[in-house]
């Protein structure tokens, strides 16, 4: 059956096999994302504990994603647990990388400003802080984003869906139009979860438009 | 645990580590073609990221290619470039080695644009040519972050080398597949706990050579790290 | 500030709280380390006065400043605000009471300048409509036209708009005391100039307790109603009046840091407003020049000034030069001289004129209107006579 023809009768198995693995994506960044901030602010807090954080950080980036799902797999078994820790693990060193550069580099005087103006802790960090710090911490989540939608294919060897499934199973069946499709929506999805984050970027943060003008 | 226990028994064995699937073919197989493609990329990218960095033309091919690459995952390359070459190992070569172009070549672009302005000039000013400029003064400034993206290409490789066992078997990632084939975690994990290792311990390994590359002159320099705006940045790298 | 009079200030109470210090001293590791940041700091501040706390790099003037409001906590003594001691309120809720002004103004980038200047009321939980009422009224009281500067983003904003709005920050929740740690010294001189006018106009209308910290001494003189000089090692010097630290310094150290120009310094503690001024002749274009000729042979002045039917000043004429007949015109007129604000005091008055090289300055008031002449010759004059 020729390529077209394929693609025309599997519609519904791509369209099944992209929600998977956006879903897969969302959860991995999203959780990846809360664990970040957390590790963040504790870093802000204590500069001290930003070394071994990183470091440990660092080694479950450096260690090859197969690699780390195969050492899952006798723990956590098959199952989407396993590709989430895996998908997880990957986001941690970008994000609480780029979160406390975003933290450091809130001007200082505004921090004193706030400080002195009667704003608790908290209240400084919710409305000052972050908010200040929101370019560079996108900055890291559209990294984070498209490094994973990437990740996600390789969730296919320890048999859970995404678009790696598709083309594995096109693979072996010497079907390569699978391949080509998986690969094409993948880099697809790339670019449109680039393209919105950048886009939710420029929303959330009107004062470096005004900055255009 | 039953896993931790297979997996000792199964490094203990000598049967192992010898023959013809053994651990040392199979290491010397992976570390093989990983050196060969980094030396292909290398010849590549280094001479054109050095020079677009240098001439400070190209900038949009450096976006073009960091952004291509960020966003092909290595796994579909692999898929997609097989039936081109044929099955086997040494045929994950190609696709190995245009994966390792993209950080290798935007971070030398970036770490020669680096260098800053005055320097350059103060370097024409007393009558050094172009290329005297680009290795007496913008690489051994420039050096640490091009080394920092031949380490992340160096660590993609052996990455994705493992997964090249997937399809052709062959290299330490030939372990993982087989211990998932065969139910066996020993094989399974022993195989991966192998991987881990080689990766970290070539994360490390350039991570070295990178801080001995530096000059005691250029310790506090301060390194763009992070990307904000419109410019490429350096690939973001574990344990920089 | 501003070209009209400040609002009706009813809103604002008049008057401030005392703040005194009681032997406070900040030190950073142990005694036996030598001084500390502030030693045994003593001085009691009015209600409704600028006491300038002034001195050189390290002498903890503004290490000072920052345990008024607990930033930094004292490590011995007490500061107390209407004899209540700091110390015993919560922070937070101690800096909602004190407006703080910084040298960099850190106005928030993120915010609006509606957004910031209602910053401390929000923390306070007033409603939306009196904190809207509250910044458009601050707004135009320093000066900047709420309908269009309320929207903007400080990156929009000019170095002096964006001080102006720092100051605006600090009054939003009406506090009786006001700290400011080298408000003016991150613009140019001009500016500056026409901010610390601005800002003494304000706090006649106000008359906030205010503590300011400055390392320049003309500063300190021109602003405060009391000074005190506080040396390296965070000793006070001296405590009190301008005039008298320029007349009496207390020590070899405060004599050197005023400087060897006392006297002229001294001409910065008056005010155009505060002398006499010299009437001036005028005419207005469209006057009969035969007329303003014999006018002026009348009077012996060998001057004439043109102003407008404001009486807002445009030129020098010479009587002698005058057409014999027609009316006056504004294109005979020469403006020559510096125009001298009420608020200028008499040092700056006098580098004006001598740069000018010009004999007489125009006095005007807050409309441009004329006032009256200043010559070098009356100000030498008041120098002399002290």
């Amino acid at each position: 059956m020729s390529g077209w023809d394929w693609i025309a009768s599997h519609l519904d198995d791509i369209a099944a096999a992209t929600r998977d693995h956006v879903v897969l994506t969302v959860i991995a960044v999203g959780v990846g994302l809360v664990i970040s901030l957390a590790l963040a602010l504790l870093i802000h807090r204590d500069r001290r504990v930003y070394a071994p954080v990183t470091a440990v950080a660092g080694l479950l980036y450096t260690i090859p994603s197969l690699a780390l799902f195969a050492i899952l797999v006798p723990v956590t078994g098959l199952s989407v647990l396993t590709a989430e820790i895996g998908l997880v693990s990957y986001t941690l060193l970008i994000l609480v990388r780029n979160i406390v550069a975003g933290l450091d580099a809130v001007p200082p005087e505004a921090r004193e400003a706030a400080a002195g103006m009667g704003y608790s802790a908290l209240g400084r960090l919710l409305r000052v802080e972050l908010p200040l710090a929101l370019p560079v911490i996108v900055a890291g989540l559209r990294i984070a984003t498209v490094t994973t939608i990437g990740l996600v294919m390789v969730t296919a060897l320890i048999g859970e869906g995404g678009l790696g499934q598709l083309m594995l199973r096109g693979f072996t069946l010497q079907n390569y139009t699978a391949v080509y499709v998986g690969t094409a929506i993948s880099i697809g999805l790339a670019v449109v979860a680039d393209l919105l984050l950048l886009g939710a970027l420029r929303l959330a943060t009107p004062w470096r438009r005004a900055l255009e003008r | 645990m039953d896993a931790l226990a297979a997996v000792l028994a199964w490094f203990s064995d000598p049967g192992t580590w010898t023959g013809p699937s053994g651990i040392a073919v199979r290491l010397v197989e992976h570390v093989g073609i990983s050196v060969a493609a980094m030396l292909l990329a290398c010849l590549i990218a280094l001479p054109v990221g050095l020079g677009f960095g240098h001439t400070g033309r190209g900038g949009a091919v450096a976006i073009g290619v960091a952004n291509i690459g960020r966003a092909v995952p290595s796994y579909a390359l692999l898929l997609i470039l097989f039936p081109v070459f044929g099955l086997g190992f040494a045929t994950a070569l190609p696709a190995l080695v245009l994966l390792a172009i993209p950080p290798i070549l935007t971070n030398s672009y970036v770490a020669v644009r680096d260098v800053e302005a005055e320097l350059v000039e103060a370097g024409r000013g007393m009558g050094l040519g172009e290329r005297q400029i680009l290795v007496r003064v913008e690489l051994p400034i420039a050096l640490p972050v091009v080394i920092a993206g031949v380490r992340t290409a160096a660590v993609q490789v052996v990455a994705t080398a493992t997964l090249a066992a997937l399809v052709a078997g062959g290299g330490l990632g030939r372990f993982i597949v087989d211990g998932f084939a065969l139910q066996d975690d020993g094989t399974l994990v022993g195989g991966a706990i192998l991987v881990a290792l080689l990766a970290v311990a070539v994360e490390r390994g350039f991570a070295l050579v990178e801080r001995r590359a530096v000059s005691p002159g250029l310790r506090d320099r301060p390194r763009r790290e992070l990307e904000v705006g419109r410019q490429p940045t350096a690939w973001p790298s574990a344990g920089a | 500030m501003g070209v009209n009079q400040p609002p009706s200030l009813a809103a604002s109470h008049r008057g401030g709280a005392t703040v005194e210090f009681q032997h406070v001293t900040k030190r950073y590791g142990p005694e036996s380390a030598g001084p500390g940041a502030v030693n045994d700091l003593s001085l009691l501040v009015p209600a409704g006065r600028i006491c300038v706390l002034v001195g050189p790099s390290g002498c903890g003037k503004t290490t000072s400043l920052k345990m008024v409001n607990r930033l930094i906590e004292p490590t011995g003594g007490r500061i107390l605000i209407d004899g209540v001691d700091v110390a015993a309120e919560e922070p937070t809720a101690l800096r909602r009471r004190i407006g703080y002004v910084i040298q960099q103004v850190g106005l928030f980038p993120h915010q609006t300048i509606g957004e910031n200047v209602a910053t401390v009321p929000r923390l306070l939980g007033w409603s939306p409509a009196r904190q809207r009422e509250r910044t458009d009224e601050l707004l135009a009281l320093v000066g900047l036209e709420p309908g269009v500067h309320r929207d903007r983003y400080p990156n929009q904003l000019s170095g002096g708009e964006r001080q102006r709005v720092g100051v605006a920050r600090a009054l939003a929740a009406d506090p009786p005391v006001m700290l400011m740690d080298e408000p003016f010294g991150a613009v140019d001189p001009i500016v500056r100039e026409r901010l610390q006018n601005e800002f003494l106009r304000l706090q006649d209308g106000l008359a906030k307790t205010i503590l300011f910290v400055t390392h320049d001494i003309d500063e300190a003189i021109k602003m405060g109603d009391l000074v005190a000089v506080m040396q390296t090692g965070g000793t006070l010097a001296q405590f009190g009046p301008p005039a008298e630290i320029l007349a009496s310094p207390s020590s070899d150290f405060v004599a050197r840091f005023v400087g060897a120009d006392r006297g002229l310094k001294r001409l910065s503690l008056t005010r155009v407003r505060d002398v006499p001024l010299t009437p001036a002749l005028t005419a207005r274009p469209g006057d009969d020049a035969a007329e303003a000729r014999r006018g002026a042979a009348a009077e012996a002045s060998r001057y004439l000034l043109l102003v407008d039917a404001d009486t807002r000043p445009i030129g020098w004429l010479d009587p002698a030069g005058l057409p014999a007949t027609g009316a006056l015109e504004a294109s005979m007129a020469v403006p020559m001289s510096p125009l001298l604000e009420p608020e200028t005091t008499l040092k700056d008055a006098l580098s004006m004129l001598l740069d000018a090289d010009v004999q007489a300055g125009i006095a005007v008031d807050a409309q441009g209107r004329v006032l009256g002449l200043l010559t070098v010759d009356m100000i030498a004059a008041l120098l002399t006579r002290r």
